[in-house]
């Protein structure tokens, strides 16, 4: 059953009278509960734009966007979704637990309880030893570690995740897979954007490849693979996007 | 209503942090404690001396304070991205605009009560106790800053920092000259001029409303009709711009 649904989902950037930037047209996706999926592309293709809508950061030029059958601006639809931005960037006089308590009390998250969540998650991301220190003296690496730990702060059903290995270095990045393996298998529905290939390949059940805000293709990767003739995901990425500029290239005539 | 108070103290304890602030409330520490200077004045000038500049110092610098707090209370999350985690978790959009307006109206009212403090220390310093209508001036002043912050608050949902602080100092000063544009107004024959005048002058905030000191310092009293009826104008005029503000905010993407 699918617990996030889009449909002809599309957003137009206006850049003045009668011209505008393709952010996304016309997607169709679904994602199914307790899965990990991944929204593949280069730069500028239209993950973030994706992620925004369903978020309800953004608004839809047209078609709409839907989690656990409600539209993004559902306040009690909101309380069962985690979100970590890319590049996260947080209130940086506030320490790791006050900044986790922060986003708990957004929750309306009982005192007693949210301690609690808190001492677990700092644990589980391995900043427990930083707990004093203020968040401008974090890393990179870390701020994306509290970063995580702040949209699983209400145990939500389903993390929205964009570019979660951003900044993380090797040892991070395979803990933050390990992670979003174990959350899986406590049954939460995952949805990640990223454009490190090896990282969705090792992790994402099925996948989704943008580009230029067009969904081109969708579905696991052995059927993909097969459906494109391709030998990887790699090899997959490249054939689904040459193919889709070398399409738009015929429409407008334009030389390759 | 916990959300939007946690939004409030996030809020404030952020602007606490800005060095503009501190700078601003140390101006105006200074200022009022200068007017003690006038020594040479009989002690009667001196207490009225004390009392103007006094006043003036708590609503310039006040105002100076609101306007800065409140630019920044928005953009700063938008700039920074953290607007991101907050409209991402279970709080509506008025929540958070709420949120901030309450959050700026604390930095105000912490303000407004050391400026306030230390002015009232300096009159009972002088041996003089402050009356009743020292505290309506003072009052007055508060709900005047408070109008000032929302005002700057809800043109920062819409514009940019640079267009809103123009804005917000023009409105300032206009607000603070609406007698003699009423006075204009009067003379004028043009009807149409008349008209347009008329309507700017019902439109822009008429901060003057809230300026009693000049009468109080030569020891006319002001009636409590007047000034119950001049926070009510505060308010509403507060609620209003806060409902345009969450128009804007509601439409806004981020």
């Amino acid at each position: 059953m699918a617990i996030i649904q889009t449909d002809k989902l599309t957003k137009h950037y206006v850049l003045g009278r009668k011209k505008f930037v393709v952010g996304l047209e016309n997607v169709d996706l679904e994602i199914n509960e307790g899965e990990i999926f991944g929204i593949l592309g280069p730069n500028g293709s239209g993950k973030t734009t994706c992620l925004k809508l369903l978020l309800g950061i953004l608004f839809p030029t047209s078609g709409e966007a839907r989690i656990m059958g409600r539209l993004p601006d559902d306040i009690e639809m909101k309380q069962y979704v985690g979100f970590l931005p890319e590049n996260p960037y947080y209130y940086d006089y506030l320490n790791g637990p006050e900044l986790l308590l922060f986003y708990a009390r957004l929750f309306s998250i009982r005192p007693d309880v949210a301690k609690k969540r808190i001492d677990e998650l700092l644990e589980l991301v391995e900043l427990n030893n930083a707990r004093r220190l203020t968040l401008r003296h974090y890393s990179k690496g870390m701020l994306e570690r509290i970063g995580l730990a702040a949209s699983l702060i209400n145990d939500p059903k389903i993390l929205i995740l964009d570019e979660p290995t951003t900044g993380l270095d090797p040892i991070g990045c395979r803990d933050t897979r390990n992670l979003l393996i174990k959350l899986k298998q406590q049954g939460k529905t995952i949805l990640l954007s990223s454009h490190f290939l090896s990282e969705v390949e090792r992790v994402c059940e099925r996948i989704a490849i943008f580009h230029r805000g067009h969904l081109l293709a969708t579905g696991t990767l052995d059927a993909l693979n097969k459906q494109y003739q391709a030998e990887n995901l790699e090899d997959l990425f490249v054939k689904t996007i040459y193919a889709f500029d070398n399409q738009e290239a015929v429409k407008t005539g334009e030389p390759k | 209503m916990k959300k939007m108070w946690t939004i409030a103290v996030n809020t404030f304890r952020e602007s606490m942090r800005k060095k503009t602030l501190y700078i601003i409330l140390i101006f105006a520490l200074i200022v009022i404690g200068a007017s003690k200077l006038f020594s040479f004045l009989t002690a009667e000038e001196e207490l009225k001396m004390i009392k103007d500049v006094s006043f003036s110092a708590i609503e310039f610098f006040g105002a100076l304070i609101a306007i800065f707090a409140s630019i920044t209370a928005i953009s700063t999350e938008i700039e920074r991205r953290t607007i991101y985690t907050l409209l991402t978790k279970p709080i509506r959009r008025s929540d958070f605009v709420l949120g901030k307006f309450f959050g700026v109206s604390l930095i105000i009212f912490v303000n407004f009560i050391l400026t306030t403090l230390f002015f009232i220390g300096l009159l009972l310093f002088k041996k003089s106790i402050p009356d009743i209508e020292v505290f309506k001036t003072l009052l007055l002043i508060f709900f005047e800053l408070i109008l000032i912050g929302g005002i700057t608050l809800a043109l920062g949902t819409f514009t940019t920092d640079a267009f809103n602080i123009i804005c917000s100092f023009f409105l300032y000063i206009v607000g603070h000259l609406t007698s003699y544009g009423k006075e204009m107004i009067e003379r004028t024959e043009n009807i149409v001029v008349a008209g347009l005048a008329d309507m700017l002058y019902t439109l822009v905030p008429n901060y003057e409303n809230f300026n009693i000191r000049d009468k109080i310092v030569v020891g006319i009293s002001v009636s409590w009709g007047y000034v119950g009826y001049t926070i009510l104008y505060g308010i509403l005029y507060t609620c209003i711009v806060l409902l345009i503000a969450l128009y804007f905010f509601q439409k806004r993407e981020i």
